[in-house]
């Protein structure tokens, strides 16, 4: 079977203690719950979690919604997103299978990234590695005031914002991240197509703004 | 005991004692003085354990306690693991909220198992005591997540298609029919993700036997699932490939490839195969442009984009000659047709599938440029076979789950494998009867079509020969 590959990056550094990152745990878990009652997503979605803040790790590796478990998160230090990239890189070379003439491979990846800084480490590399790597689609959400949109823009063309990283707004993102992957896994099965960019998915709501 | 302790306490309020030896020793002596140093040892072992028993529960509440998640009508068995979870140390321990989605668990074996009833992220709640405590401590209670997945089948809901829609074709249709000596069976079913939506299905199938002239013609169709007319699209393709061999395949019109035919079983030569090659091609590909006029003036006529039909199409002429049979083929799309030999040894692969290296790469027969294309002349398939088993014409609905990818339609054993699964070989026991071909062969057909293949939901369409 086909799987869709989904990865999560969550900044998980010092500024998204407190609300912010309860907010992160809970829309993961809304999201999962949710998915979980579409009968595409149940069977081809495939999630992985990965935060980063002084350095980055794979949380959650390519896991199946139905045995899916939320991660314990927390938040300190700084954001290593380039050592996010690096492993988002890693984690698609082993965990991606690629279509042969004796097998076809998953869907091309979906990425979403979280993250309401800018990144503190060397992360050119890591951003030149994860290009290398082909997604249907990434979308990187700047929230709140200390993100920097310029610098997400340089990973993806497909950038929104949140103008504060209060539980609201981060629920309301990720209610639209379980929108897309919805969308998305409806689409595969329906079309055998993929989703190639923001203006495939479900309209953002109020609070997410598109960086253009 | 009591000494070094008084002396201590003395030591550290700094009260001197250094001149008053013997007072001292005859204080410490006093029985009275004596069980006051064992009343504050005791409350201080009483705070020291009570503080790690607190710092113990608060320990275990703050813990994280992993079951694996649970599907709905699943086997389950989870063990809990007290070794590894650190909880040696339960004296007393019962968990309560399993009963309610049918599950129970087993103190001996310190196993959760059943099968769950309702699904949903639950909570179930563990009660214990810890060692040390007495039996008249209310026990601790503990909250732990469980999640028990929905049964995807029951997912998928079952919304019948808008019986009024313009173009409004039946969700679900099989038949069978006797060609001279040969049997068809078929069936065409709206896929999962179709009737999940109240969709329409898009796949269509036509054939037509003529007695006159002992010609059949069976046509497979998918149309397109961006297309929004695609489920007219595939009719209409279907249709007008029978009307144009209705039409043209007339004993008089084939008299000449009746005599060439006859010729090259005789006598095979490049030549009489060249000929051969020049008939299927200049007969076949005239109904695939015709077909595909027919269509494009139909949506001229609608004002609707030719794009809104879009479908792929495969047919074949079948027909019984004194050498042999004679199989001829037409494909656009990723859609194949399969010839059997007669002792199930090879496969022929009658058309070449049009399969992009990015899914969705497939062409339609409404696409005016595939007749344009230097790859048209690879369309077409021609065959002269002493006999055959079985000559199958299916859709992707049906090619993806049991063939996976192209090149295992290139293997026998894929296809005899198909054979075995159509025998009864499968998970839902559903047996299709091709030996015996009863008056039900065609709803066994259907019914054996139904067959759960996760991620494989397309609408699904299989014509056997045999």
């Amino acid at each position: 079977m086909r799987r869709l590959p989904v990865y999560l990056l969550l900044d998980t550094s010092g500024s998204m203690s407190g609300e912010p990152i309860e907010a992160v745990k809970n829309g993961v878990q809304v999201m999962i719950s949710s998915l979980r009652q579409n009968p595409q997503a149940i069977e081809t979605a495939f999630i992985s979690v990965i935060t980063f803040d002084s350095t980055a790790r794979q949380a959650v590796p390519l896991t199946d919604l139905s045995s899916f478990q939320v991660p314990d998160i927390r938040a300190s230090g700084t954001t290593a997103m380039g050592e996010a990239l690096q492993l988002l890189a890693s984690c698609i070379d082993r965990e991606v299978a690629q279509t042969t003439t004796e097998r076809k491979g998953d869907w091309k990846p979906l990425v979403f990234i979280m993250t309401d800084g800018i990144p503190t480490d060397n992360w050119q590399s890591g951003l030149a590695a994860y290009k290398q790597r082909k997604t249907a689609y990434t979308v990187a959400c700047a929230a709140g005031n200390g993100a920097d949109s310029a610098v997400l823009k340089q990973v993806t063309n497909n950038v929104v914002r949140l103008d504060t990283a209060d539980s609201h707004s981060i629920s309301k993102f990720f209610a639209w991240v379980t929108a897309s992957i919805g969308v998305s896994s409806t689409k595969i099965e329906h079309s055998g197509k993929e989703l190639a960019g923001l203006d495939e998915l479900p309209p953002p709501p109020a609070e997410l703004n598109i960086v253009v | 005991m009591g000494k070094s302790f008084i002396r201590e306490l003395f030591q550290a309020q700094q009260i001197d004692i250094s001149n008053r030896e013997q007072l001292f020793e005859a204080f410490v002596q006093e029985e009275e003085n004596l069980h006051r140093v064992k009343q504050i040892l005791e409350n201080q072992q009483f705070l020291m354990d009570r503080w790690q028993l607190k710092s113990r529960l608060a320990d275990i509440q703050q813990q994280t306690v992993v079951i694996p998640n649970a599907t709905m009508g699943k086997i389950y068995e989870a063990r809990l693991d007290f070794q590894q979870l650190n909880w040696t140390d339960f004296t007393t321990f019962t968990i309560t909220g399993l009963d309610a989605v049918g599950l129970q668990f087993d103190s001996a074996t310190s196993v959760i198992s059943g099968t769950p009833t309702q699904n949903g992220d639950w909570r179930i709640k563990l009660s214990y005591r810890l060692q040390g405590e007495s039996e008249e401590t209310p026990l601790h209670e503990k909250l732990v997540p469980l999640i028990i997945n929905p049964d995807p089948r029951s997912l998928w809901k079952n919304i019948s298609s808008d019986s009024t829609a313009p173009f409004w074709r039946e969700d679900n249709v099989a038949t069978s029919a006797v060609l001279g000596d040969k049997r068809l069976v078929v069936a065409s079913r709206r896929g999962r993700s179709h009737a999940n939506t109240g969709g329409f299905r898009d796949d269509d199938f036509a054939f037509r036997h003529f007695p006159d002239t002992g010609w059949t013609v069976l046509a497979v169709s998918d149309g397109a699932g961006s297309a929004p007319l695609a489920r007219e699209g595939a009719r209409m393709a279907c249709a007008h490939i029978v009307a144009y061999f209705e039409q043209h395949f007339t004993n008089a019109a084939l008299a000449p490839f009746d005599t060439l035919l006859a010729e090259h079983a005789a006598n095979p030569s490049e030549k009489t195969e060249k000929q051969l090659t020049r008939f299927v091609y200049d007969q076949l590909g005239k109904a695939a442009f015709t077909t595909h006029k027919k269509i494009a003036e139909f949506a001229h006529s609608q004002q609707v984009p030719v794009k809104d039909f879009h479908a792929t199409l495969i047919f074949a002429l079948l027909k019984k000659y004194p050498c042999g049979y004679v199989i001829m083929s037409f494909g656009v799309g990723d859609c194949p047709i399969g010839l059997l030999n007669k002792d199930l040894s090879a496969i022929t692969l009658m058309n070449r599938l049009d399969v992009g290296e990015f899914g969705g790469g497939t062409r339609f027969i409404t696409m005016p440029e595939i007749f344009k294309s230097d790859t048209f002349a690879t369309r077409f398939g021609f065959k002269l076979v002493p006999d055959f088993s079985y000559l199958m014409l299916m859709t992707d609905g049906i090619y993806d789950p049991k063939f996976e990818v192209e090149a295992n339609l290139e293997k026998v054993s894929a296809w005899k494998a198909l054979l075995a699964d159509l025998g009864g070989d499968n998970k839902e026991n559903a047996i299709v009867e091709l030996d015996t071909y009863p008056p039900a062969v065609a709803q066994q057909l259907s019914d054996w079509m139904d067959f759960w293949s996760p991620g494989n939901h397309d609408d699904r369409t299989l014509m056997i020969i045999s």
